[in-house]
């Protein structure tokens, strides 16, 4: 038997630093390490700082998600202070993270996951529209996303990096006129999903609660022409259902918390039963990572990062967080399985946690919340405040959960004397792209590729779907 | 058509995600305008141009002609193992290489300019910018660095820079519009950054009048003791307008931090408060004298009109001619 070892980097229309090193027997995966590769030091960088930096800083963590960091700190803030926001920043809070969420699901979908199906060994005239920079619904999507961008400028003046968020709720207040506008764009939006994405209107979508619903779906209107049913055709047609599972245990700390404290999608944790979710339970793993090996396993708010790049048995810049001391998986899977969504339950029941499942939950989250942003927008009182004044955070212990685009994401927070003592981050693709841990368990993708036929391994076409089908961003991974 | 290879060093992506909002013109127009072929870059890269590392070999060799070289992120001209992008060689060698055979090079972003964020604090990696290392000339390719069209990196900083900045710039090198006489001390185009984030701010009325906001979510101005560095910021954020052209930092309700320029973000620390001595704010307004700043600033918070005084702190208008009854009289005029 021959065994073949191979690292593949770049990865086309991926960003940020991953490195994929597969072993390939008779065509197949085997085994495989994923490497992020780049360093860039976020958590040292806080060291020291007043602790509202945080809020600054981490929303460079990542371009795409950066709203969502910053919220993570200042929930972590909150959390050390003991205070809350008021309603209105809650609302507008999750419109804000929403609009963040719906944006990374669509470019991921329509500048990163379906241009693939126009390339070797797909090369499907179907999927011209997919073309970048020159198919039909390529160049709409881009066109679409103003009016999503103008409903985000109403409430968080600029983006990325707004810094709207803050622990005493939200800094812009809303009117009833700016409420109104931004209806309207949402409308615009939502003509463009109807139209394009889905070929109906969202409610019909949203009834659908099985896969022999969504077949019939598929086969009626003028739905099969959509984006998703297109994407749809090609996935079924091209195995992307058969390729990507793993033995899936699935996290989420609850997307986005209502006015009343209660969350749209439920906190979980999901191996088979679903059971309650609690960040006590994390902790982060260095064995294989180029960090410093004395601290071993430890709970994040106690982490360390100490890089060790001259560890040449480490193999990554992420660190490996294991729940009860497992992998898990995250993001809009996760959360739709924890939250018994029937139409993902029952696709995943059937095809398993694969590529296509992850890509479909993908797009249903993000209709999911197209239609929650409205009502949200519907729900803001112009004449109550959104902002209160939140105290100085001097010391103590704080933990901002939040539900970033692409899965769970954790900001842990030690301030003695006013300053950050410590800082530590966990993000969705830190549990999906992690690297072994201490007992060499493969992180969920590592896990997932196993299987995986690269029958070309100029072309390993199967093997990018199931790495993009857990919308891997690197430049979160290794903050 | 020209070649404009994209390169994301080290970064957060950031410019990219601010190039897709263009808007008035979208994106695939705004690229028609520069009649180039976008190439390197994560997402617009397609297998008819080549494997990306293929590509950035063919670059540095002068096998492939560059254009226009444009670098999204810091780089790390030490780093032991560069980036899985072209591992062959670290990529700030990569960038060192091509930067010599493009006709020019364009720092997109803070961080490429001057090294920004990622070169923030201590900065163990010795993160850097393309020319200048915060507001030193010199960075990764020397203070006498001209590229083959005889101008400096052209800086578009910006955390991230606006879209309009991007595109308008990589358009001005082209047509030959621009040369270093378009520059300013810190190689930034004039056109868009001749001016101050400040201009156009819809709180300028009470920047006027000092009357300012006390917290976030207020109407007031937010110099006097939120932070704001409007006045510092060498930017048209305000008058050009963010996010299909709603928004700015200052619209948004939160302090602008200067983010465009050399040194942010240490140099604007703290960034939500505003430091003083003796009441007076250390960092004045750029080219207004202190003494006249600190004359005028008790004079007009004498002249301040109630209508101002009292909207600065309130998060919702309050309005004139009828303060008695505002406070439960009819809002329906809101609209």
């Amino acid at each position: 038997m021959v065994r073949k070892t191979i690292a593949f980097s770049p990865f086309t229309r991926l960003e940020g630093d991953l490195q994929i090193r597969v072993d390939i027997e008779n065509g197949q995966i085997v085994s495989s390490r994923a490497s992020g590769t780049l360093y860039r030091g976020f958590e040292t960088m806080l060291r020291g700082r007043d602790p509202l930096d945080a809020i600054v800083i981490t929303c460079r963590v990542c371009g795409q998600c950066g709203l969502t960091h910053s919220a993570a700190a200042a929930e972590a803030i909150r959390s050390l202070l003991g205070v809350r926001m008021p309603r209105n920043a809650r609302l507008a809070g999750n419109v804000m993270l929403a609009i963040e969420a719906i944006l990374s699901h669509f470019t991921h979908f329509y500048l990163s996951f379906a241009p693939d199906f126009t390339e070797p060994p797909y090369c499907e005239r179907q999927a011209q529209i997919f073309l970048p920079l020159a198919g039909s619904s390529f160049l709409r999507a881009l066109r679409e996303r103003e009016a999503l961008l103008g409903v985000l400028g109403l409430i968080a003046g600029k983006w990325p990096n707004s810094l709207a968020i803050q622990p005493g709720g939200t800094t812009r207040p809303v009117t009833a006129s700016e409420i109104r506008r931004a209806h309207g764009l949402l409308s615009e939006y939502l003509r463009f999903v109807e139209e394009q994405v889905l070929g109906c209107e969202l409610e019909e979508w949203l009834q659908l609660r099985s896969v022999p619903e969504l077949e019939r779906w598929l086969g009626s209107g003028s739905h099969a022409a959509g984006d998703l049913g297109t994407f749809a055709a090609l996935s079924l047609r091209h195995g992307l259902t058969g390729i990507g599972s793993w033995p899936a245990r699935f996290l989420s700390s609850g997307g986005w918390s209502g006015p009343d404290g209660e969350t749209l999608l439920p906190p979980g944790f999901h191996d088979g039963l679903t059971r309650e979710f609690d960040s006590a339970r994390i902790t982060e793993h260095v064995k294989h990572s180029w960090y410093d090996l004395r601290g071993g396993a430890l709970p994040p708010a106690s982490g360390e990062t100490e890089p060790a790049p001259e560890r040449d048995d480490a193999y990554s810049w992420a660190k490996a967080p294991r729940y009860e001391g497992q992998p898990a998986e995250t993001g809009p899977l996760a959360r739709l399985i924890i939250a018994q969504d029937p139409l993902i339950a029952d696709l995943a029941k059937k095809y398993g946690p694969s590529a296509f499942v992850r890509e479909i939950a993908r797009l249903h989250e993000s209709i999911r919340l197209l239609k929650q942003v409205g009502a949200w927008l519907g729900e803001v009182d112009p004449e109550e405040p959104f902002y209160q004044e939140a105290p100085q955070a001097l010391s103590g212990t704080g933990v901002g959960l939040v539900e970033a685009p692409r899965g769970t994401l954790g900001h842990w927070l030690r301030v003695e004397e006013g300053k950050i003592q410590n800082y530590q981050i966990i993000t969705p693709t830190g549990w999906n792209l992690s690297p072994r841990d201490s007992v060499d368990e493969p992180g969920p993708l590592e896990t997932a590729l196993v299987g995986v036929p690269v029958p070309d391994p100029d072309r390993p076409a199967a093997m990018a779907y199931v790495v993009k089908s857990f919308d891997p961003c690197l430049y979160c991974t290794v903050h | 058509m020209a070649n404009l290879l994209w390169i994301q060093a080290v970064c957060c992506g950031g410019e990219t995600a601010s190039l897709l909002n263009s808007d008035h013109p979208h994106l695939p127009a705004a690229l028609r305008t520069l009649g180039a072929t976008l190439l390197g870059h994560g997402y617009f890269h397609d297998q008819d141009t080549g494997r990306a590392e293929q590509v950035i070999e063919e670059c540095a060799s002068g096998k492939r002609h560059v254009d226009l070289l444009a670098v999204e992120g810091a780089v790390h001209p030490q780093a032991p193992d560069g980036s899985a992008w072209a591992s062959a060689k670290p990529l700030a060698e990569w960038i060192r290489a091509i930067a010599q055979v493009a006709d020019c090079t364009v720092a997109i972003g803070t961080c490429a300019s001057f090294g920004g964020v990622m070169a923030c604090g201590r900065n163990p990696l010795r993160a850097t910018g393309l020319q200048f290392h915060r507001d030193q000339k010199g960075g990764l390719l020397g203070a006498s660095f001209r590229s083959k069209m005889g101008v400096p990196v052209v800086n578009v900083p910006g955390c991230p820079a606006h879209p309009d900045w991007i595109i308008g710039t990589l358009w001005a090198l082209r047509a030959n519009r621009l040369d270093e006489a378009d520059l300013d001390r810190f190689n930034r185009p004039r056109v868009f950054y001749g001016k101050l984030a400040h201009h156009a701010c819809p709180r300028n009325e009470y920047y006027e009048f000092k009357a300012s906001a006390a917290a976030y979510s207020q109407q007031g101005c937010l110099f006097e003791n939120l932070g704001c560095k409007g006045t510092l910021c060498e930017s048209d954020c305000n008058e050009r307008l963010w996010l299909a052209r709603t928004g700015s930092c200052t619209r948004g309700g939160f302090p602008c931090l200067s983010c465009t320029s050399p040194l942010f973000p240490d140099g604007f620390t703290p960034f939500f408060k505003t430091a003083k001595i003796g009441g007076i704010p250390t960092s004045l307004p750029l080219d207004v004298p202190k003494a006249w700043y600190v004359g005028i600033s008790g004079l007009s918070k004498l002249a301040c009109p109630e209508r101002l005084r009292r909207n600065a702190v309130s998060f919702k208008p309050v309005w004139a001619g009828n303060q008695e009854s505002n406070e439960d009289g009819p809002q329906n005029d809101r609209l």
